[in-house]
Formats: structure tokens, sequence, C-alpha cells
């Protein structure tokens, strides 16, 4: 019978440890391993490998910018998409008629795939006939359609904003929301509290709400920091890291490496592993201090 | 070959790269045991779909069938618009394998059709499975000759057919002087001109020579065309079109020799040419992004001057309504080029169930009858025997695609560093006509020759 | 490292947003608030206007500058059915609503037991949960591959339900630990107390205190799996097992791209989970809300 009970969390919990061993722990050994043999284009493996891998990866003449790069594109992603979240759940938090019409309108992007959505940005900056590339026609910004100008994404120093803007335009409803659920959990009192202190618009919001968003606001960046680090189509879809590796993260060079050698691919997960590792932490370490401090 | 040299753009890659990782060993016990329990599973749940076991599983019952009768169980690419378009590949074999059955009672034609994206990944795992086919039809045939998996060619094949073969596309079925692999079909290329652009521009020919070129570009450019001439050396197609550009100066990824010389002098001073061009504004803007999709759909949409095309961009240019081109010659340094971008597929015979008296009654059967023929007619392939060639040569618009076909230059695709330097001169040598062009050929040579 | 809630969800006030915004407001503010927030929703459905537009434009008329279809072709909606993505369609259905329902059968006991019980290894558990949500399928698809290779599932529905609840999972039992925790322990002992019995208490109480819980992590959960596209990528290779998602990519051609049917088949595939989000948007608002760390 004590036998029994002792046996009850394994039945309870039992199913999602073995779930999650089994279809996120495994690969993630799989790889590690993978990254320290010699596999061919096919996927033969040829024996080990040693550090081969690694030592190939880290030798790959735009491995250093690329990851630099990487870890920009996730600070500035995370970074717009909060402090625009943060301004569009004030926004969307306000009394207004039909908002609920609108703030379904924000659940777009949510609900459909990054793929597709990354495919329509491209769609749209075609610099022959994209729309966007019109709108720019008409506002005066270019002068025709089809010239380099008009290309966008066809150099780095135009293309990276444009990376960005799709991927916070991605990640934006879901923070907001999130944001807008923190919201929903300060209650009234408080505000007439700070009101009744003669507190401004802005110290109550500096004061009062931004630190009782903290918690939602931490969910909602760290979810952003491992997506964001791992988005993937909508650079592949945009512009396939290019021209040449100058619009490429971490995550598309794995992917261009597969193709060539599975070995240094996965050494390449593993390399990019670590450092969603230490985002991570760090950022956790980060909020963890805020809080102390306030 | 025709596929996975002409790389297909953006998420299509996807697929291609992830080949299959395959395991020798494994573990029949482990996979029963999976299997039953993802079974009941989707028993449970109600899943109708049946995965690939469906596919894979009808191989085995293959010498089942005895009385004489033999079932050849052949795989073949798709060449169509998938599955139950009008051009399906299955369409297209069903005509095929029902004809020869008729002629051949005892012997019956099984074909599986796989796209593109997926053959080498079902067929590796066919392969591991031993579920072998008889015949295969796909891109590439060299990887199966190590394992010893390949009847030699002259097995089954007749004399007469492999002697009508193109002999530069035949020698590329040699593995150590021993041919293993029949070409199937074959592709080519040529340029592509807008007659109505040319006529507003007042160009009367299409270019010969690189200084013509540019001379007809800067008047298309004049005549107000955005581009004038498509220039696609984004990710998809870099290698081909880099190419095109080397053979028009005498250069290429290999010397005679087998030597790379990616950063050859020629190869430099064609890059720098190119590189004028685009500096000029004359070309598709920024080329090292642009893919060749994108270029063509402009092509069809009257905004391109010339291009780089094959016969399988006729149909193209046509649907999008651009009547009034023509093809030429594509334009070296100092004359038209002589020689063209080959590609092309295999047909091979696997060992395993011997049937070569049967599969070699079949491959005669193809070849000899009008099989081949319709295969490039329904697909605007081109054909790899001098026999098809001649029965192809009223077609104006491919006359320069069957001028150059007997004498194309291949990619080095036979050497095993090749799938390692493509897809680097893929990613990065659009940076040639950007950047310094010597100095990005010479980090692609140096990726060539550490590569291994 | 703890999982907690902010308040308990029963107690929430919900109905008093914010009360700046409340009346004796100037009329004003109203308007451009509404104004403002209208703008916003007009940006983010941008793109998918653009989308469904170009899916209804002739093909031989997509490399022309406009933006409204010179001619509507509404067949090229219609084409979705004859084209055979209605199988797909099928597809991503089962794989969506497979790895939904596994989430919720293994997440549920998992989460409520480590939410009430302190049983040994719980925080060895929650950690895990924890640093499975920083794993994605996307940087670990070599070992994903290999993994289920070895396991003969690959182009199964059955491999891509198990990867989309694996890794979907964490985010489940992190939200729905947290509401279990914000429920009091007392209303559940006092219908267990009243003869309900262990289970009658947690599903006559505990439950439907929970469902807006529940309902965000299945949401999430639902439309993850709908729009995963790289595992389904690499994991599926016959056209009639890939899910929608993956099946769109054959109408990136080889030589051509069809790019109205591929928008077409987008905007089907995004209809339904707009639509279903948009049902249980304010559930969602809520079940956010405990899912903060703290």
């Amino acid at each position: 019978m004590r036998r029994l009970r002792a046996l009850e969390p394994l039945a309870w919990v039992g199913p999602a440890v073995v779930l999650i061993a089994l279809v996120v722990l495994w690969p993630v050994i799989e790889m590690i391993r993978s990254s320290f043999l010699k596999i061919s284009r096919f996927g033969v493996v040829q024996g080990s490998n040693g550090f081969a891998n690694y030592e190939k990866l880290f030798g790959e003449k735009d491995f250093a910018d690329i990851m630099v790069r990487s870890v920009i594109w996730v600070i500035a992603v995370v970074a717009l998409t909060v402090l625009i979240s943060l301004a569009l759940a004030q926004l969307f938090n306000q009394r207004f008629p039909l908002r609920k019409v609108a703030r379904w309108a924000l659940i777009a992007p949510w609900a459909a795939s990054v793929l597709m959505t990354a495919i329509i940005f491209k769609w749209m900056l075609d610099p022959e006939v994209g729309v966007i590339n019109q709108i720019r026609l008409k506002l005066g910004l270019i002068d025709a359609m089809g010239g380099a100008s008009a290309d966008q994404l066809g150099d780095a120093a135009t293309a990276m904003p444009w990376l960005v803007f799709v991927a916070v335009f991605v990640s934006v409803p879901f923070t907001t929301y999130a944001l807008l659920a923190g919201l929903a959990t300060i209650p009234a009192d408080v505000y007439e509290a700070a009101k009744m202190d003669g507190a401004g618009r802005f110290r109550t919001y500096w004061s009062i709400t931004l630190p009782l968003l903290r918690p939602a606001l931490t969910v909602a960046a760290l979810i952003n920091v491992m997506n964001v680090f791992n988005s993937f189509p909508i650079i592949w879809a945009m512009t396939h890291g290019q021209p040449g590796y100058s619009t490429a993260t971490s995550t598309i060079l794995m992917f261009i490496l597969k193709g060539s050698n599975i070995g240094e691919s996965a050494a390449m997960s593993v390399v990019n592993f670590g450092m969603v590792i230490i985002l991570t932490a760090i950022f956790l370490k980060v909020s963890r201090w805020n809080k102390e401090v306030a | 070959m025709l596929v996975r040299l002409i790389p297909q753009g953006g998420v299509r890659q996807l697929v291609r790269t992830s080949d299959p990782p395959d395991e020798k060993a494994v573990s029949p016990v482990n996979m029963k045991l999976v299997g039953g329990a993802a079974l009941g599973l989707a028993a449970m749940l109600v899943l109708s779909s049946c995965g690939s076991g469906g596919s894979g599983g009808s191989g085995g019952d293959d010498k089942a069938s005895g009385g004489g009768q033999v079932t050849l169980k052949m795989v073949a690419a798709d060449y169509g618009d998938g599955p139950g378009k009008p051009n399906s590949g299955e369409t297209f074999w069903k005509g095929v394998t029902d004809e020869f059955t008729k002629a051949n009672p005892n012997i019956k034609v099984d074909v599986q059709v796989i796209n593109w994206n997926d053959i080498d990944k079902q067929v590796a795992t066919m392969v591991q499975n031993g579920q072998v086919p008889d015949i295969l039809q796909t891109g590439d045939y060299s990887g199966f000759v190590k394992d010893q998996l390949l009847y030699k060619v002259d097995e089954v094949l007749s004399p007469n057919v492999s002697g009508d073969m193109l002999q530069k596309f035949a020698e590329f079925g040699k593995v150590d002087g021993t041919a293993y692999g029949i070409p199937f079909v074959s592709s080519a290329r040529a340029l592509f001109y807008n007659k109505d652009l040319f006529e507003k521009a007042g160009i009367a020919e299409p270019p010969k020579t690189w200084d013509e070129l540019k001379a007809d570009a800067e008047k298309l450019k004049k005549a107000g065309v955005t581009q004038p001439f498509g220039l696609p050396l984004g990710q998809e197609e870099a290698q081909g079109e880099s190419f095109l550009w080397m053979l028009g100066n005498g250069g290429g990824y290999k010397d005679a020799s087998g030597k790379w010389t990616i950063n050859s002098p020629q190869n430099v001073e064609t890059f720098t040419y190119m590189k004028g061009l685009v500096d000029a504004g004359l070309t598709t803007p920024n080329p090292g992004t642009k893919d060749r999709k994108t270029v063509w759909e402009d092509f069809g949409a009257g905004k391109v001057g010339m291009v780089n095309g094959g016969p399988m961009s006729i149909p193209i240019f046509d649907a999008a309504g651009l009547k009034n081109y023509g093809v030429a010659p594509i334009p070296g340094k100092t004359g038209p080029l002589d020689t063209t971008l080959g590609v092309m597929d295999w047909i091979m015979a696997f060992n395993k169930n011997g049937h070569a008296a049967e599969i070699k009654k079949f491959f005669d059967f193809f070849y000899t009858g009008d099989a081949a023929q319709k295969i490039s007619d329904t697909y605007k392939l081109l054909p790899v025997t001098n026999g098809g060639i001649k029965k192809l040569e009223g077609d104006e618009k491919l006359k320069p695609f069957l001028d150059a076909l007997p004498n194309a230059s291949f990619y080095p695709f036979q050497d095993p560093k090749w799938a390692e330097v493509n897809p680097a001169i893929k990613q990065t040598i659009g940076g040639a006509v950007k950047d310094d062009p010597a100095k990005v050929l010479g980090e692609l040579q140096k990726t060539a020759e550490s590569a291994g | 490292m703890t999982v907690n809630t902010m308040r308990p969800p029963a107690t929430r006030p919900r109905q008093h947003v914010r009360p700046v915004a409340r009346r004796g407001m100037p009329r004003l503010k109203t308007v451009v608030v509404a104004a403002a927030a209208y703008v916003v929703a007009l940006i983010f459905l941008f793109p998918y206007v653009v989308m469904l537009l170009t899916s209804l434009r002739a093909q031989d008329s997509l490399r022309e500058v406009t933006f409204w279809p010179k001619e509507w072709v509404w067949s090229n909606l219609a084409n979705f059915w004859s084209s055979g993505l209605a199988g797909n369609l099928w597809v991503t259905l089962k794989v969506a609503g497979g790895s939904t329902l596994l989430v919720l059968l293994v997440a549920l006991p998992a989460a409520y037991y480590s939410a009430r019980h302190h049983f040994r290894g719980r925080t060895a558990f929650l950690i895990l949960v924890l640093v499975t949500q920083m794993f994605q399928p996307t940087a670990m698809l070599v070992g994903i591959y290999r993994e289920f290779f070895q396991f003969g599932l690959v182009d199964s529905t059955w491999s891509l339900i198990l990867v989309n609840a694996g890794f979907n999972l964490a985010f489940a039992v992190w939200i729905l630990n947290a509401y279990f925790a914000s429920i009091p322990r007392e209303l559940e002992e006092a219908a267990f107390i009243d003869g309900n019995g262990r289970f009658g208490a947690l599903f006559r109480i505990t439950l439907p205190l929970a469902m807006p819980g529940v309902i965000t992590a299945l949401i999430f959960t639902f439309i993850a799996a709908w729009n995963e596209f790289v595992v389904a990528l690499t994991l599926t290779t016959t056209p009639e097992n890939q899910p929608l998602t993956v099946a769109l990519n054959s109408f990136i051609g080889q030589y051509q791209v069809d790019w109205q049917n591929l928008f077409a088949g987008s905007v089907i595939a995004t209809i339904p989970v707009i639509i279903l989000f948009a049902l249980i948007e304010r559930k969602v608002v809520g079940g956010l809300t405990a899912g903060s760390i703290k």
C-alpha cells in the first residue's frame, strides 16, 4: 500500500516526463552526438570526428559576424516587440467602440503562419510590383519601380530593418495579449489611490502599472527571446541570409550547412543552444535583479 | 540531376537540405514495438492516414508473383505538376507501361512516382529497408555504385541503344570506366530575348559578344526597360548562371585536368565584366539576392530584355502571355557559345531482384519506341540520343538548345566536393558582382580546395 | 523556481479594466484612442488583405503594378479543393487536434499534481518544464529526424502529433500549474468533504475554475501545431501525409510560383484559426494572466 502511494506521482507526472524525454531530450542528445560524428551528405555515419566539426564551424569566414548578428537580432526584435506591445496594450485596454473587433485584427499575425507572413512581406517588397514600393513611389520616396532603390531586400543595410520589422510584427500580438492579460489583473483601487495621491499619468504608469506588469512582461519577453533566436522562416523566406551571409543568423547558417555537412550543422545547433541558454540565463538574472531593486 | 542541380528556391530548398541520416542498423524489434504502439494509438484517434507503410510495403511481394510472370518495380521522379495534374508522372508512366505490357504480356511494370523533393529520401529508406526497386529514375546514380547495387549498363541495355547515346552524356554515366548510369533526359540553356523590347530599343539582332550585349543593354535601358539583362545570382540558381558566364570566357569551375579553377584569371575577368553591367544598372538590381523564378516572371511580364533560360521556360513565358520572344545562342566574350550548360537525369537498374533480362526489354522499349520522344514533348525536356535530337530538329525555339547539346558542358558533379562547393557558390558568388570579384572567387576556390 | 500566479482567477476583477478611461472623460479622447486603435488594427490586417487580394488575381496579371485585381478570379479559392489540398487540411486538422488532445491528457494531471502535492522530484520536474520551454524544434531538426527515423515513424501523422505535443507541453504545464495553484485548496476540500470524492471534486470544482487556463493552453498548442512548418517539412515525405503548411509549397514550383494559389491556400488555412481565436479571445486574455513566474 505504501509502495503504491510512492508511485502515485509517477502516475500523474510520469506521462509528461516521458513525452518530454522522448520528443525533446532525445533529439537533443542525438544532436549533440551527431556534432561529434562524421556524417556523409546522405546521412551515412562515417565514424567519429572528434572536434573537427566544431573546428570547421569556427573556421567559417562568416561565423563571427553571424553570431554577433544573431545576438543583435534577438535583442533588437525583443526590445522593439516589448516596447511596441506595451504601448499597444495600453491602447487596446482603453474603452472605445468596436474594441473587440480591433483586437481581433491584432490576432491575424498570430493566427497566420510565420512563413506565410514572411512570404507575403517579400511579395509586398517586390521591386517590380510590390505594393509597399507602389506606396513608396506615390510618396515620392523612390523614382521608379524596378530599380535598385526599390529593391529593399537586395542590400543588407535595408533588408535587415525589414527583417526586424517582420519579426516584430509577428511577435507583437502574443506579447500584447500577454500584457493585456497583465493589465486586467491590476485592481482598479490601485489607480484610485494613485489618483488621490495626485500622481500624474506618466508617474502612475511608471511606478504602478509597470511594476505590476513585470511578471507578465517577464514571461512574454522570455518566450520572445527563445522564439526569436530560433525564428527561422522570416529570414529564410525573405532573404535566405543573402546577399552572401550578410543577413544570416546562426539558425540560417545551420540550415545551409545541413545541405552539405550534417555534422557541422549539428555543431552549429549545439552552439545555438548554448547561446539560447546563456541569453535566457542573463535575461532571468536581469529581470530578477530588477525585482530586487524595485 | 536536373532538379538537384537546378535547385528550387526559398522554402523548397529546405527539403533538399534535409537529407536522410541513414542509420544502417534499425533494430526491427524497436520498430515493431513503436510501430505497434503507434498503430494502436492511431486507431484510437481514428487516424485514417497510413503513413509511409503504404508506399514502402508494396515492394515486398514482388517475388511472390510466380508462374513466369515478372513484375518490375520502378521508382520515378515526377516531371509534371504533381499527382492529379494532367501531366502527372503517374499518367505518363501508366501510358508507357500499359503499352509495354501489351507487347510483353508476361512482364508487368509497377511505377511509383515520387516528387523531386522527396525521391532521394524515399529511395534511401527503401534501400535501407531492403525494398530495393528494380528500376530507378532520378537525378543521380553514383551514390549506389559504391555499394554495388546497380547492374552495369551493358547488362541491361542493348548495344544499339547505348551506341546512340550522346557520347559526352554517356561518359558521365561511368564510374572508374564502367558505365552504371543511363542518361534519361537532359536540358540545356540558351539566351531568350524579348523581340518587342528589342524593336523598341532599335536592336535588330540578339547580341553575339559581350560588347554587343552591353551596347544592347544600354539601348534597352534608354528605352525604359528596368532590367535590360535578367541576372539571377541568388541562392536558387547562382551556380548555373555563373557557369554560363564562365563558359563565355573559356572558364569554368574546373579545368581539363580536373583542378578547381573558380578564381582563374578568366573567371575573374568574367565577373569583373558582369560587375560592370550591374554597376551601370543594366541588370536585375542586386543580382546576388535574386532567384531565377522571379527574373523569369519578370521576363514573362515584359520587364526584362534578355535572360538565360531553358526549354522548360518556354511554356512559362507562353503562359505569362509573352508572345514575341526569340531564342539564341548565349553570347560569349568574343562570340556566341558553341557549348552550353547541360544537365541530365539518369535511369538505372538495381541488381538485387535479378531481373536483368526483363529490365533490358523495358529499357530497349523505352528508348527505341516513342516513349522517350513523348517525355520530351510533354515536359519540354531534351533527348539524350542522337536519334531523339533528329526528331526535334524542326522546332525553331529548341534549335539553339539542340545545336549546343552534343557539346554541352557539365557541372563537376562527380567530384564529391561539389556537394559542399555548390551550396557555397549559391550563397556567396553573387558577391562577386558587388564586391571584389577576385576576393569572392578566391574564397570559393579555398572552399573547393579544402572541402572534403 | 516557483511557478505561481498573481491572483486567484476566481476573484479577478475583470469588469473594471481601467478607471482612467471611464465615463466623464472627454469624448475627444475616445475618438483619438479609437482612431489610433483602428489604424493599428489596419496595419496588422494589411498584409493579409494583400494576401487575399493577390489570391484573387489572374496568374498572368501577377506582375502588373496594381493593388486591386483587374478581374476577380474567385476560382483560385476553389482551386484549393480541386488541387487535393483538402486532404492536407485534414492532416493539419488531425495533427493540430491530436497534439492538442495529447497535451491535454498529459499536461492536466501533471500540472494539477505538481500544483497540489509536494512530492520528491517536483522541483526537478518544474525545472525540466522550464528548460524544455527553451528548446525549439527548429534548432534540433537533425536530432528529431534521426530519432524518428530510428523509430520508423518518419512520414506519419503520428510523429507530427508527438513532436507538436512534446514541444508545446512545457507551456501548457506551466500555465496550468499556475492556474491550479491559484485555486484555493479549501474549495476543493469542501467539495471532497461533501462526498464528491477526490476525482469528483477535481472535475466539479477545480477543472471548471481552471477553464480559462485550460483553454489558453489548448489554443496555444492548437495554433502552434496548426502553423508548424519546419518539422513537418522534415518528417513528411509523401504528399498525402503532409500538413497544409508543407503542401502549400507545392505551389512554389521548380521554375515558377503560383502566387495566387499559394496565397489562396494560406487564406483558407488562416481563417479557421482566426475564427477560433476570436471566439475565445476573452478567455485567452484571462488565461495568460496566470502563467507568470515569480
